[in-house]
């Protein structure tokens, strides 16, 4: 049998369709390996059979891949030997991720400290604050002789509030500043003791109180008597008579 | 890294060739949703055993191809697929199951272009191809010669590869 009776018997088709027998294919095998007009006529079937399955495609249903993806990502060992990398790469990120986590609490730390160690120079400065105001209430709230005179906002600033503290024995005078406007650096406050109607200066307010807040008590003029107090803002330096307007006033 | 590489080469072969594999598919189980359910597995089968490919045997198509017919094949003669047909039939108009050639399926395929072939032929070529038959089971059911279904077979075969040429 030559090879071009050999190709027209139909073995070619046979093969090709997957309806010869183990032994013609075995055959079939060695002659195309032989002849290359056996190989071409396989090739030129095995198109012909392509091209008129590419014609009668039909769409397969949606969904379709991504359940055959699913399937073959289980039952592929090579998707295994992927998951194995994958798991490292896990590994991988998660101890980045903890390294990242590391720096961060460190950086927290020593953020944490360094902001602990400014509460703690604020804490003693507030306490020293305190025990020296707690030192300066006792000279006045220990003695029996104290009278006291709460001066209460006027209409330019009802929220204003301040006490006179008043030693009828030695005659001190103390201020407290509860709550007065920040005056302007051009003026000052100046405190005024009510005799008979008559106002007699007792002292002005250092604006360096209102910035700092340090004292507690400000120490006045000693004054042999009064009935009331009062406070005005006047010009710096203050005024032997008031000018200004008053913010507060209180009997005693 | 070769996760990403498999799913391009499984896209590759998915996008390019799933339509005509569902084609021919169809083609031998007549049942779209069968077809597609086929399909799935026939995609797995070639994603496991795409390494015993062997390019000297044939063209990657032709080895897909024969994967589809033999895994529908499989599937026509499963208990499963032949209830569902039964069942089919009897709600449909009380016909004789298992009569799977007749007008109706011609036009779907290779099977259009087995119509044009003469009788006898056409129905050795649907026994064999569509319906997976030996030579020999052939034979004894037809009470036909093994080598004469043998020669029938090849003849009808180059008749068809003309056709489609």
């Amino acid at each position: 049998m030559n090879v071009k009776e050999y190709i027209s018997t139909g073995i070619v088709e046979s093969y090709v369709l997957g309806l010869a027998s183990e032994e013609e294919r075995r055959e079939f095998e060695k002659m195309c390996e032989q002849y290359p007009e056996v190989l071409q006529a396989r090739i030129n079937f095995e198109l012909a059979m392509e091209k008129q399955a590419m014609e009668n495609s039909i769409s397969p249903m949606p969904g379709i891949k991504n359940k055959i993806l699913e399937k073959i990502n289980i039952s592929n060992p090579a998707s295994i030997q992927t998951a194995k990398v994958r798991n490292l790469n896990w590994l991988k990120y998660a101890a980045a991720a903890c390294l990242l986590l590391l720096a961060g609490s460190l950086y927290w730390n020593i953020s944490l400290y360094s902001k602990n160690q400014q509460l703690k120079v604020d804490y003693d400065n507030t306490v020293a604050k305190l025990s020296g105001m707690e030192k300066e209430v006792q000279l006045i709230t220990n003695n029996p002789n104290v009278k006291m005179a709460s001066m209460k906002g006027m209409e330019v600033s009802p929220q204003s509030f301040a006490t006179v503290y008043w030693d009828t024995t030695s005659h001190d005078v103390y201020l407290m500043v509860n709550n007065l406007p920040k005056p302007a650096s051009d003026k000052q406050y100046q405190l005024w003791a009510l005799l008979d109607g008559k106002p007699i200066d007792v002292g002005l307010i250092d604006n360096e109180y209102f910035i700092k807040e340090t004292r507690l008590l400000i120490k006045a003029k000693n004054i042999q008597n009064a009935q009331a107090f009062a406070i005005t803002l006047e010009t710096k330096g203050g005024n032997p008579t008031p000018k200004g307007t008053m913010y507060v006033m209180g009997n005693l | 890294m070769l996760q990403q590489r498999n799913e391009k080469a499984f896209s590759y072969l998915y996008d390019n060739y799933s339509g005509a594999l569902l084609g021919t598919i169809n083609s031998i189980v007549l049942d779209n949703e069968i077809a597609n359910d086929v399909l799935q597995n026939v995609f797995v089968n070639i994603w496991k055993k795409i390494e015993s490919y062997d390019t000297a045997k044939g063209r990657l198509f032709t080895w897909m191809l024969n994967i589809a017919r033999n895994a529908s094949i499989d599937e026509v003669r499963s208990k499963g697929y032949r209830d569902s047909k039964k069942n089919e039939h009897i709600a449909d108009d009380g016909d004789v199951p298992g009569a799977v050639t007749g007008p109706a399926i011609d036009d779907v395929g290779l099977r259009k272009v087995l119509s044009k072939l003469k009788g006898e032929l056409r129905v050795l070529v649907d026994l064999s191809y569509f319906q997976g038959y030996t030579h020999e089971e052939i034979s004894k059911v037809m009470n036909i010669p093994l080598g004469t279904v043998k020669t029938r077979i090849r003849s009808a075969l180059t008749q068809l590869r003309t056709m489609i040429q």
